[in-house]
């Protein structure tokens, strides 16, 4: 294009008062050579010939025509769909389901996978842990990373987080439970952050004995404090310790990885020059250096893993290696495959649409061959007419799109609703440029895709058939055939869409089905967090528990009182033990794997788990008493399996080296029926349980309180009762436990809903799919059906042959589906519980479902063609 | 009629061009004093069309080998003046050259003896 298209109507003036010039030129030389002035004009003209021809020609000299033909296309085709306003309407609300839908999945997956990381050089940024880790994951023990910090010159910066659980503040209002993570200093210059105010944590703080310092989160400073700028180098009780506050986060910063969202209080790690720890309970992230590969750091760490595993070879495994994943890689894996699937469910409704808006396209081209038909004829190639029919479907695709986005934008917050907490980055998700702009390509490529072959197949008819032909009839042969396969695959994909959302809801259902093992009505549950400097000793903390226990149990309103270290359904920690003196095949010396947990007397009784064996906890186990543990069913059946566990001996820790192990082994005094400790998709795992009164370590527990009413309606005496015990220790975390149980399947729900809602959907659209060309395919044959009513068809004759037309093609569908589900449920298999993704009895009940779904479709326009007047089907064209 | 198309010559594809800016050497001049010059200078034997005139003045303009202005006239009319520019002139002898040579050509077409003779 030479100029801009604001220019053309310049251009065009200047064309028109260059001709007009030209014809005063001649008509006034004309006039001088004695021609009288009207005479001397209509010559000129004459002579000049014809002036919008002239104008015409010119213009096509100027390029940039496929502009002023594109205007021209939308304005037309603009005027079309203004004309046609039901069409209009209908296609625009299915695309906008269809885009809609993908809009707000892409929202979501932009977010979580797709959106770079807001750090400076996010891609140079790795978590730095190992393979071989006992329990699988990435964390690594303090003494690995002290030991990396020779190697540390392959970074510019190598950090620490450790998980610090939650802190109480206190001397600033009520006492208040915070969320908080430690870093070291190094952690704010690796990411590259900047603090909104104040500044990050100068290395000395990281030092033993350096200065106590802390950093707030935006938004806690924000809500907590007003956003005060003076509470910069004020100081903060944090677990009865004071803390200078040295900055604020900036807004919106969030740590990708598990556990550090919405992260309060930011506390500088003090570095020990050695450890012994062996605990993995933190992570390391690392700026690599920009001329190192990960390749390269991996092989610079690995050494000093090998080295510490010679001197502590029960906390490290010999053959560990260093292992360098990009942050964003952390991030997207964490995600696992629930994304991908989300993503190929809103395509497939995608596609459908596209197929439905197609065929409506396709049912108006019958109508249009006549305005076609005289396009040929005067003029317009097949290129021009392809090219105004996609402006047309592109157009209405765009309007759809916007309306899509539209709806997706009203019902953001219920969108939100469901993406399950856990998810990370989750906060990020939100409608911005780079969903937009995708959506608005969606929809260019959405219009190319449905209107491309109704154009095609429009723009190839026969001019001469068309302009002449008078009856309608022919039409339908010629693409019936394109009409009834674009609905063949409607039903199809809508048949693997539909598959997907029923094996996860028989999932989901199967969850909900899976008894916890634990009563969870009426229970409510919270946190509390005991500062280690007035509740360091077990005794002290066993005493504060019992206290509280007390006050709680002596309030109006509850039934029982219990307490555990973690929830159940949350999972928890596990723990390496020995049998002592081995049985069975078991060696004394075998390591063995069991769920460990902390809980009081009350415990058993307050979740209604049923003691199967022995006896359960009371006040008197304590760490003057014989030290004991209860274990569960699963425990009892994988190592003393046939035998009695009761009175037989545990070592915990032993496996694991001298810090972990327990002074003296434990006596197992009771067994207990299974109870779901990590998720309701998981069976049962070996548990032992261990009484508070003998626990070395764990400040933080969860309270169980059995009501006799609304769990709620006790809190505010909770609160009162708890005053009287500490009135430093506020109770956090509150909830139901019924709450508890639903949000341990919130990404299950979350999918479920989401692929039930666009199966749902692809249902509704292939079905009115199947009734739209069987209604069409009706209309057409009226004649021929009023001839079989006239040799003396039945209405009933006639109403079984539409349905049996319609039911071929939902069959065709059908089938068709049933094989592309075999091979795409497979993708499947890990989101599934209890079901098998090629599930028989759940395709069985989908493809009748689909079959008869679109034959009841098809009743109206059967009931139409059973009730045809032959003498009036005789006559109709 | 008959009689005053017998009279014009079809003009050859691209000469049309050539004549145009050749029209244009000797001043800046309006499309209808363009058409009027090569009807006068050739005798009134070229007629341009005005539907060829047209859509070649603004081809050349693309081309950028010639330029328009408004300008007003000596009747005081407001008119589009086109000239050459020095890409235009350049323009023009190379196809004053091509002409030539075609020129040549048709003339040794038209009078093999005298062609055979130099030789």
């Amino acid at each position: 294009m030479n100029f801009p298209f604001w220019r053309r109507r310049q251009k065009e003036d200047d064309l028109k008062n260059e001709i007009e010039s030209h014809l005063q030129m001649a008509a006034s030389e004309r006039e001088e050579r004695g021609e009288l002035n009207p005479e001397a004009q209509h010559a000129a003209r004459r002579e000049f010939g014809n002036v919008d021809l002239v104008r015409k020609v010119t213009r096509h000299q100027w390029g940039g025509l496929w502009l002023e033909h594109l205007l021209q296309d939308i304005r037309f085709g603009a005027r079309m769909l203004r004309r046609n306003p039901v069409f209009t309407l209908v296609a625009m609300m299915t695309l906008a389901l269809g885009i809609g839908a993908n809009t707000a999945v892409f929202s979501i997956v932009n977010a979580v996978l797709l959106r770079p990381l807001p750090f400076q050089h996010a891609d140079r940024i790795y978590q730095v842990g190992r393979t071989g880790n006992r329990i699988g994951g990435f964390s690594i023990s303090l003494p690995i990373f002290l030991a990396w910090q020779d190697k540390r010159k392959v970074f510019e910066h190598l950090a620490l987080i450790r998980w610090s659980g939650p802190e109480t503040l206190t001397g600033a209002g009520d006492p208040l439970q915070v969320r908080s993570l430690s870093v070291s200093t190094e952690f704010f210059p690796a990411l590259g952050v900047q603090p909104a105010l104040g500044r990050t944590f100068v290395p000395e703080e990281g030092k033993p004995g350096g200065a106590r310092a802390l950093m707030l989160g935006e938004g806690f400073w924000r809500s907590y404090f007003g956003g005060d700028p003076n509470l910069l180098g004020r100081t903060l009780t944090m677990d009865g310790e004071q803390f200078a506050v040295v900055g604020v986060l900036p807004r919106g910063f969030e740590l990708p990885i598990p556990g550090a969202r919405d992260v309060q209080v930011w506390f500088p790690i003090q570095l020990p020059t050695e450890s012994h720890n062996p605990s993995n309970e933190a992570l390391c992230v690392g700026l690599l250096r920009a001329d190192i590969t990960p390749s390269q750091a991996e092989a610079a760490l690995t050494p000093p893993i090998t080295e510490l595993s010679r001197q502590f070879p029960t906390m490290i495994g010999a053959n560990e290696q260093a292992r360098l994943v990009g942050l964003r890689n952390f991030v997207s894996r964490r995600a696992g495959r629930a994304p991908l699937l989300l993503v190929g469910a809103v395509a497939f409704l995608l596609l459908i649409v596209c197929a439905n808006v197609a065929n409506l396209l396709l049912a108006r081209a019958g109508v249009r061959k006549r305005e076609m038909a005289i396009r040929a004829a005067i003029g317009a190639g097949r290129g021009r007419i392809i090219r105004q029919l996609l402006t047309e479907s592109v157009l209405l695709a765009l309007l759809g799109g916007s309306t899509g986005v539209l709806v997706c934008y009203l019902s953001f917050d219920f969108i939100l609703s469901l993406v399950p907490a856990g998810l990370l980055r989750v906060g990020t998700v939100r409608i911005d440029i780079p969903v937009l702009a995708a959506t608005f390509l969606l929809s260019l490529l959405a219009g190319a895709v449905f209107g491309l072959v109704p154009a095609l197949h429009t723009s190839r008819q026969d001019l001469n058939l068309s302009l002449n032909e008078a009856s309608r009839q022919s039409s339908s042969a010629s693409h019936g055939w394109l009409r009834s396969s674009l609905v063949v695959s409607e039903v199809a994909l809508a048949l693997v869409l539909l598959m997907g959302a029923a094996l996860l809801i028989e999932s989901f259902a199967r969850l909900l089905r899976v008894q916890p093992g634990f009563d969870s009505s009426r229970l409510l549950t919270f946190q509390l967090a005991l500062p280690m400097k007035q509740y360091g000793s077990p005794d002290q903390r066993a005493l504060l528990f019992k206290q509280a226990t007390l006050g709680f149990s002596a309030l109006p309103g509850t039934e029982q009182v219990g307490l555990a270290n973690v929830l159940p359904l949350r999972g928890g920690p596990d723990l390496l033990f020995n049998i002592v003196a081995g049985t069975g095949s078991i060696s004394p010396d075998t390591a063995l794997d069991a769920e460990y947990r902390i809980i009081s007397p009350g415990y058993f009784s307050v979740l209604h788990i049923p003691v199967l064996r022995g006896r359960t906890f009371n006040e008197t186990d304590d760490h003057a008493s014989q030290a004991v543990a209860i274990i569960n069913r699963t425990m009892a059946e994988s190592f003393w399996p046939g035998l009695d566990p009761i009175g037989r001996r545990i070592w915990i820790g032993k496996p694991m080296g001298p810090a972990w192990t327990e002074p003296a082994p434990r006596e197992i005094v009771g067994v207990v029926e299974d109870i779901r400790e990590s998720s309701l998709a998981e069976p049962p795992e070996a548990t032992m349980y261990i009484p508070f009164g003998q626990a070395p370590h764990s400040g933080a527990a969860f309270f169980m309180v059995r009501t006799a009413g609304d769990p709620t309606a006790v809190v505010p005496s909770l609160r009162s009762a708890m005053k009287n015990v500490d009135a430093a220790l506020p109770l956090s975390s509150v909830t139901t436990m019924d709450e508890v149980v639903t949000a341990s399947l919130g990404d299950w729900r979350f999918r479920t809903t989401l692929l039930a809602i666009f199966g749902g959907v692809a249902l509704f659209i292939a079905t009115i799919g199947v009734y739209g060309v069987v209604s069409y395919s009706v209309s057409q044959r009226t004649q021929e059906m009023g001839i079989r009513a006239a040799l003396g068809a039945k209405p009933v004759a006639l109403l079984r042959l539409v349905l049996l037309d319609g039911a071929k093609l939902a069959l065709t569908g059908v089938l068709t589906g049933i094989l592309a589900a075999l091979g795409l449920t497979r993708l499947m298999t890990g989101l599934l519980f209890g079901t098998k993704p090629t599930d028989l009895w759940t395709f069985a009940v989908i493809a009748i479902l689909l079959v008869m779904v679109a034959v009841a479709a098809c009743y109206f326009p059967a009931r139409r063609a059973s009730r045809v007047d032959p003498v009036v089907a005789m006559r109709y064209e | 009629m008959k009689v005053r198309y017998q009279n014009r010559i079809e003009l050859l594809q691209g000469t049309l061009d050539l004549l145009i800016l050749q029209t244009l050497q000797w001043g800046p001049q309006h499309g209808y004093g363009i058409s009027q010059a090569i009807r006068a200078n050739s005798g009134e034997v070229l007629r341009v069309d005005t539907g060829s005139l047209y859509p070649a003045l603004h081809r050349l303009e693309r081309q950028k080998w010639i330029e328009a202005e408004w300008e007003v006239s000596e009747n005081r009319q407001r008119v589009r003046v086109y000239h050459l520019t020095g890409k235009g002139k350049k323009q023009l002898l190379t196809e004053r050259s091509r002409w030539e040579q075609l020129q040549d050509a048709i003339a040794g077409i038209l009078s093999p003896a005298k062609g055979e003779s130099k030789a």
